[in-house]
């Protein structure tokens, strides 16, 4: 049997099991009373059953993002089945959803705050990912891919906080500050 | 009687497991989430959505070539005679020779020669016998839109890599600023207060696929910001010399320009690649300057059940494997390094996967359309509508499938087609339709955009089966087809359906009063 057909068949236990899994943790987003806990417990380990499964059938890494894949469609599809349809109303309803804060509106506050998510958020990000690379122990090349991986993740999380934190001066100073000190220490040690 | 011993009264549920988070902090995550969704919102969906249709490049180039037979394997002479025909082709100098052999998602011998920076493409058969030449001009359309832009290719990389940080910033705040991601965990209420309809969209879209998210916008951005970080890399740590940090990766081939005797023997090499991997095979093939002394054999090699591309093997002119191949298991850093393209394409597990990373990434797209929707709704719930930001991005969302259906219509419909065509009427459409939008009210806009959608996507499938006379080599094509038409109907419904319900119960209504 040729790997193709394997993965199309091991895709049906897949689905089933995300399908099921995910109807037992809609129960019990649904059930008030004590057997809660059983359902959430029983929902999570169907869906951690299967992506344990799946390195088997599908070899140890592409089994478990096969598995993911189809486990987060299969919960949508178990979120789009219990739909519920509402009649829209003429005005508007109140909302429960947190509301963003409302900051002032000063030009230079804006600016800094794009400086600080977009090119100062990188190069610190990038500081970061480079010193990972210089004093990480292992193959050059892992460390490389590892410290490549971390730049973008670290850029989007300073962009993350920069963006939130209404304290933009203590911000500033924490980036620039990780910015001098992650280059300095990877340029002294060196590859 | 009831009997309360065995009916017990239900338990109240404990308290809840996830901690409560300040008020205050999810109101600031949630501004940042706001600015930077809004600032990126028209880039991230543009990047979504072609890269929900790229997942099916191999299938839409099948598609757009019906009539190359499909081939299963082929032999080694095979891709020596597709070689030596590709260079006998050319009338200058060939510099590179790339060759794909057939896989199962794309069965089909393809030969690519770069000759003076000008490229040629042929389609072979299983003997190796060149076909004509031609190239997938939409496909290519559509995957340059994702992964460049259609811009330079150093900048049009950046910008998606950027989109991808952009995206993964979201993610990370999109989950701080989510405080009832449990208690809301399976709502979706659709048709009352559009705010509400529209954050149930977002975040349970958002939440349930978010591995997928993380995976597909941390991938991307390191593969569109591969440029940048390299550079910057090599600025610290070797002095600026990038191609020391590059020369981890990919070996440096020793150059050799004397003119060669003969082209390389790469069915040599291809023999030489099958026995020391014999459960593993071809999937790329590259002959570097095949016409000089120093020409070079490089056979990529993909294990089955893997996520990696796979290992590259060097060769010499006559086939003879060159020390600068690594034979052993590659490291964790190798592995992940060609793993990126397939975790992002949703290249590595067959159709059944590349069908869940089309629905993720529409889910995706959804998530980014509703976000500014929900910004939009809010502003009019606090009695601030911007009317025209509200058509405006209706326009934007929906001129999307209308403005690829119809480059995908004028391909179909030409019979030589420039590379730049596609291009230039998914421009003139999405152009056009952000144009006309600010005059329509937005539900309207909507409907009609989703039904001309459709109407093109109905008309693209008529004129594949007109061109091709319904005589497809390939079944992938009809396939397409049905997939194409599905959708089509899916739009058509979405439109249709409630004009029925509603014509349906104003003749109820009607009857009613009437008896």
């Amino acid at each position: 049997m040729s790997p193709e057909t394997i993965t199309v068949l091991a895709s049906i236990p897949l689905i089933a099991g995300g399908v099921g899994g995910a109807r037992l943790l809609r129960r019990a987003w649904g059930d008030r009373t004590a057997r809660r806990p059983l359902w959430i417990i029983g929902g999570w380990a169907v869906l951690a059953a299967l992506v344990f499964a799946s390195a088997f059938w599908l070899g140890p890494a592409r089994g478990p993002f096969i598995a993911v894949t189809l486990i987060s469609v299969c919960v949508l599809l178990v979120v789009s089945w219990g739909m519920e349809r509402r009649t829209a109303r003429g005005r508007a309803e109140r909302s429960l959803a947190p509301e963003p804060s409302n900051r002032g509106a000063k030009a230079w506050r804006g600016w800094l705050r794009a400086l600080l998510a977009g090119p100062i958020g990188m190069i610190a990000a990038m500081g970061t990912a480079i010193a990972f690379v210089a004093f990480c122990p292992g193959a050059a090349e892992t460390r490389l891919v590892l410290g490549g991986l971390l730049a973008p993740l670290l850029w989007g999380a300073a962009m993350a906080w920069t963006l939130a934190d209404d304290k933009i001066l203590r911000a500033t100073a924490v980036l620039v500050g990780v910015s001098l000190a992650t280059f300095a220490a990877a340029m002294l040690k060196g590859f | 009687m009831k009997d309360n011993r065995l009916d017990p009264a239900p338990k109240k549920a404990g308290r809840p497991i996830w901690p409560k988070v300040p008020a205050g902090f999810v109101r600031s995550v949630l501004a940042g989430h706001s600015a930077l969704g809004l600032a990126f919102a028209a880039l991230i969906y543009l990047v979504c959505f072609s890269g929900s249709v790229a997942v099916f490049a191999r299938e839409f180039q099948r598609w757009e070539q019906p009539n190359a037979t499909p081939i299963a394997a082929v032999t080694p002479a095979a891709l020596q005679t597709a070689m030596e025909q590709a260079i006998a082709r050319s009338s200058t100098t060939v510099e590179h020779v790339r060759i794909l052999p057939p896989t199962p998602d794309l069965p089909r011998l393809t030969v690519s020669t770069d000759a003076d920076g000008v490229e040629h493409t042929y389609a072979a058969d299983a003997a190796g016998r060149l076909g004509d030449e031609g190239e997938a001009v939409w496909t290519e359309f559509m995957v340059l839109l994702h992964t460049a832009l259609h811009l330079p290719r150093a900048w049009g990389g950046f910008v998606v890599g950027l989109t991808g940080v952009a995206l993964l910033s979201s993610l990370i705040s999109g989950v701080l600023a989510h405080p009832r991601v449990f208690k809301d965990a399976f709502h979706l209420r659709w048709g009352g207060a559009k705010r509400l309809q529209e954050a149930d969209l977002h975040n349970r879209a958002g939440v349930w696929a978010l591995p997928f998210h993380v995976i597909v916008s941390l991938t991307g951005a390191l593969l569109g910001l591969s440029t940048l970080i390299v550079g910057i890399l090599a600025l610290a740590m070797f002095q600026g010399d990038t191609s020391k940090a590059y020369a981890l990766f990919v070996p440096v081939i020793p150059d050799d320009p004397r003119p060669a005797v003969a082209p390389p023997n790469l069915a040599a090499a291809i023999e030489t690649a099958q026995r020391l991997a014999p459960d593993a095979r071809p999937t790329f093939i590259s002959i570097e300057h095949p016409a000089e002394q120093g020409q070079t054999v490089v056979v990529n090699v993909a294990k089955p059940n893997r996520v990696m591309a796979g290992s590259n093997l060097y060769f010499d002119g006559q086939g003879r494997l060159l020390n600068i191949s690594r034979t052993a298991e590659p490291n964790l850093g190798q592995k992940i390094l060609a793993s990126l393209g397939p975790l992002h394409f949703g290249w590595f597990g067959g159709i059944v996967v590349k069908i869940a990373y089309g629905l993720l990434g529409l889910a995706l797209t959804a998530v980014t359309a509703s976000g500014v929707a929900i910004w939009l709704a809010r502003r009019r719930d606090k009695g601030r509508p911007a009317p025209r930001w509200e058509r405006i991005w209706i326009g934007a969302v929906w001129s999307q499938p209308l403005a690829f259906a119809a480059s995908a219509l004028i391909v179909l419909g030409l019979s030589s087609t420039a590379a730049s065509t596609p291009l230039l009427v998914w421009g003139l459409v999405t152009g056009t339709t952000l144009g006309l939008s600010v005059w329509v009210e937005p539900a309207r806009l909507s409907r009609i955009l989703r039904l001309v959608s459709a109407v093109a996507l109905g008309l693209v499938v008529l004129t594949h089966l007109v061109r091709h006379g319904a005589h497809y080599e390939d079944s992938a094509a009809w396939a397409m087809n049905g997939a194409l038409a599905a959708i089509a109907a899916l739009l058509a419904w979405t439109v249709l359906r409630p004009a029925i319900r509603r014509t349906s119960q104003a003749a109820t209504a009607e009857q009613t009063r009437a008896t």
